[in-house]
């Protein structure tokens, strides 16, 4: 039976290039379907007027299709064919929905500097999500800092899941 | 010697002084106009010229290409995203200031309450010129510095109203608050609307004629004129310097060609950075050290107060600006910048030199005006960016700014090779000195672009940047092009207003997302 597909999550941050690669080393090892995934999440433009909060919708969507292109391509130099996925929403829901449905094996995703008002997730968050992932999917969550440490949380048949281990 | 040929020596030795100033001054961190202000505080001291000031030539001479200039290139959209701060800021902030200033002086220095409260109306006009050049150099978000130059733009407005008002009051021994406030509404409405129908009245005709001079001439028109206009209706000219300004740089461009905008704000840039270096070289002429000293106490009452309003202002009415702010609010962080940014600058010293023989304590709040201004630039003006440094306030990091030398580096190497193929074409060049000389540039190209790869590596969020500016570029090349295919009649005004605004929603858009991502990038 095929694996699910290493799904990789990815905004164009500073630890983007890392995740990426891990991503694409990851599929080559294991031979399976590698997905780049951007959400474009509208959240902060919330109070925006609706030609504005499209036009902001918009120019998201185009520059996740940019930067999964470039990733896309990054992936065929090392012989992947890998897909590019680009979807509406909050980024939490739609990437733990999208790898129910897709029935995936990995989260690739990475985990930015200190945290700040506007991060999506503080590196504390990207655990704790990387955990409730592991736990709610079933799918591996690998974390990547921007030096390419690894922290991966593994899923579990029963209670909680383990902590991620280096 | 005619007085005409003695005022033009003062205007070109002046001119002379800035000039050396400005050349002196790239080496050092400093503002310009901090640097003219001490340069003329050192020859008064040296040598006392007579370059007497009216407070005439300062509001009808200096002020309108001052105020037109930043109104004309400050974008509608960006102002939008901070008008509930700019408002709150310049409407009750200014009153605010009035009263409590007002409130300390007449406390703290001893001063009758009218002329105290006169002297916080004229103080409480910020002049951000020296803030806002710091901020194009250490790269501070453009709307911290729109949402700085918008208050000082329309706080300009307000504060003279606002002095009218209270001299009114301190002069006659009585204030009426409902008159008083339907006085305010009336002048400042009514200055706005005279620059607003000139504005709409010189737009019309820049879209009528294609001749760079013309359409220069026009705007000059404009900007004295709407000041005149106003001023002789008895409105507020200031404001409708600003409403003429922001009409004629956001909709009255819309029809002009590449060269006639390029024309226009160079002269505009020419005429603010010329008024601005005789109005702060003269307030550094005009301030007597002695007299400084004598009224030590009262200025230092004086700028506590002011300091103090300030505060209250900027911290205490936030709130209020971000209920009425339904979409972008300023962060909290850019408040300690608008709180330590509120210099003083030509309105204060205008109001103050403006003031009736009559007032009581004329000279104590002309010397406490010139303590605050000089307090304010030599203090607040020089120490600001090691707090914009010390807030993390800026956008640009050591790897961005590398970033930018090497896609700098980039185009300069591209128009550098174009060129050469240029002058092979001529026939300029021999086969063998063009291949050298290209492979010389190829091998430089090169080497650039694989800094740039390794810059995108180890620092990924700047391929990001690069998108998203790149998108930008796009957008603004496309606007042009809908501008070009207007003034050939290719397409319809309606077509070309709902594609601009298209185009326009898109451009607010990526400018929202990098604000965002920068955002999320920066601690």
């Amino acid at each position: 039976m095929n694996p699910g597909p290493i799904v990789c999550a990815t905004r164009g941050g500073e630890a983007s290039r890392s995740t990426q690669e891990h991503a694409i080393a990851l599929a080559k090892e294991r031979g399976a379907a590698l997905v780049f995934l951007y959400v474009a999440d509208c959240e902060f433009a919330g109070s925006l007027k609706a030609p504005l909060l499209d036009a902001v919708r918009d120019e998201l969507v185009r520059l996740g299709q940019s930067l999964l292109s470039v990733a896309q391509r990054r992936a065929a130099r090392r012989g992947i064919n890998a897909q590019p996925v680009v979807l509406c929403g909050r980024v939490r829901e739609t990437i733990h929905d999208y790898l129910v449905q897709t029935h995936a094996s990995t989260l690739v995703l990475g985990a930015s500097g200190p945290p700040t008002r506007h991060r999506v997730f503080t590196p504390e968050e990207v655990l704790h999500f990387a955990e409730s992932v592991a736990k709610g999917t079933g799918a591996e969550v690998h974390v990547v800092t921007p030096e390419g440490k690894v922290l991966t949380a593994k899923p579990t048949t029963e209670g909680p899941a383990d902590g991620p281990t280096a | 010697m005619s007085s005409l040929i003695s005022a033009e020596i003062i205007i070109v030795v002046l001119m002379l002084v800035a000039t050396v100033v400005a050349i002196m001054i790239r080496r050092v961190r400093l503002p310009y106009t901090v640097s003219l202000v001490l340069v003329g505080l050192l020859i008064a001291a040296w040598r006392p010229v007579r370059a007497e000031v009216t407070p005439e030539l300062i509001l009808a001479i200096f002020v309108p290409p001052l105020v037109f200039e930043a109104a004309f290139r400050l974008d509608f959209r960006m102002l939008r995203s901070s008008l509930a701060s700019i408002v709150f800021l310049a409407v009750p902030g200014v009153i605010v200031t009035a009263v409590l200033v007002g409130g300390v002086v007449a406390l703290g220095a001893g001063l009758p309450v009218g002329p105290a409260v006169v002297f916080g109306a004229l103080i409480s006009a910020t002049d951000p010129v020296a803030v806002v050049s710091l901020f194009r150099a250490l790269g501070v978000p453009e709307r911290l510095g729109v949402a700085v130059e918008g208050e000082s733009l329309f706080n300009d407005g307000t504060a003279i109203v606002v002095f009218q008002i209270a001299l009114l009051a301190a002069v006659s021994g009585e204030f009426r608050l409902v008159e008083s406030v339907f006085r305010f509404l009336e002048v400042a409405i009514g200055g706005l609307a005279i620059g607003f129908a000139l504005g709409w009245l010189v737009a019309q005709l820049m879209a009528r004629i294609d001749d760079r001079l013309i359409e220069t001439t026009l705007t000059a028109l404009l900007a004295y004129g709407a000041y005149l206009a106003a001023e002789r209706l008895q409105v507020s000219g200031v404001l409708a310097v600003v409403a003429a300004g922001m009409y004629s740089g956001n909709v009255g461009l819309r029809g002009a060609s590449p060269t006639t905008r390029i024309m226009l704000f160079s002269l505009w840039e020419f005429l603010a950075f010329l008024s601005n270096s005789l109005v702060f070289l003269l307030i550094g002429l005009n301030v007597h050290i002695s007299e400084l000293v004598a009224n030590a106490r009262p200025i230092a009452v004086a700028v506590a107060a002011v300091l103090l309003s300030r505060a209250v202002v900027v911290y205490g009415l936030s709130w209020l600006a971000d209920v009425a702010s339904r979409g972008t609010r300023i962060p909290f962080q850019w408040r300690h910048i608008l709180f330590w940014g509120g210099l003083r600058g030509a309105i204060s010293l205008a109001l103050a030199l403006s003031l009736p023989l009559t007032l009581a304590a004329r000279g104590t709040l002309q010397v406490m005006t010139f303590g605050v201004l000089l307090f304010t630039l030599l203090a607040q003006g020089t120490t600001i960016q090691f707090l914009i440094r010390a807030l993390g306030i800026t956008d640009r990091s050591e790897h961005q700014l590398e970033f930018e030398r090497r896609v700098g580096q980039s185009f300069a190497l591209q128009a550098g090779l174009r060129r050469l193929a240029q002058l092979r074409e001529e026939g300029l060049l021999s086969e063998d000195m063009w291949s050298g000389l290209q492979s010389n540039f190829r091998a430089q190209k090169e080497q650039i672009m694989s800094e740039i790869g390794r810059l995108f590596r180890t620092h990924a969020e700047l391929e990001r940047d690069m998108l998203l500016q790149t998108r930008r570029e796009i957008l603004l090349a496309e606007r042009a092009a809908l501008e070009d295919a207007l003034r050939r009649g290719l397409i319809s005004e309606p077509t070309y207003d709902e594609l601009r605004r298209d185009a326009d929603y898109h451009l607010e858009a990526v400018r929202l997302i990098q604000e965002h991502e920068r955002g999320a990038e920066e601690s």
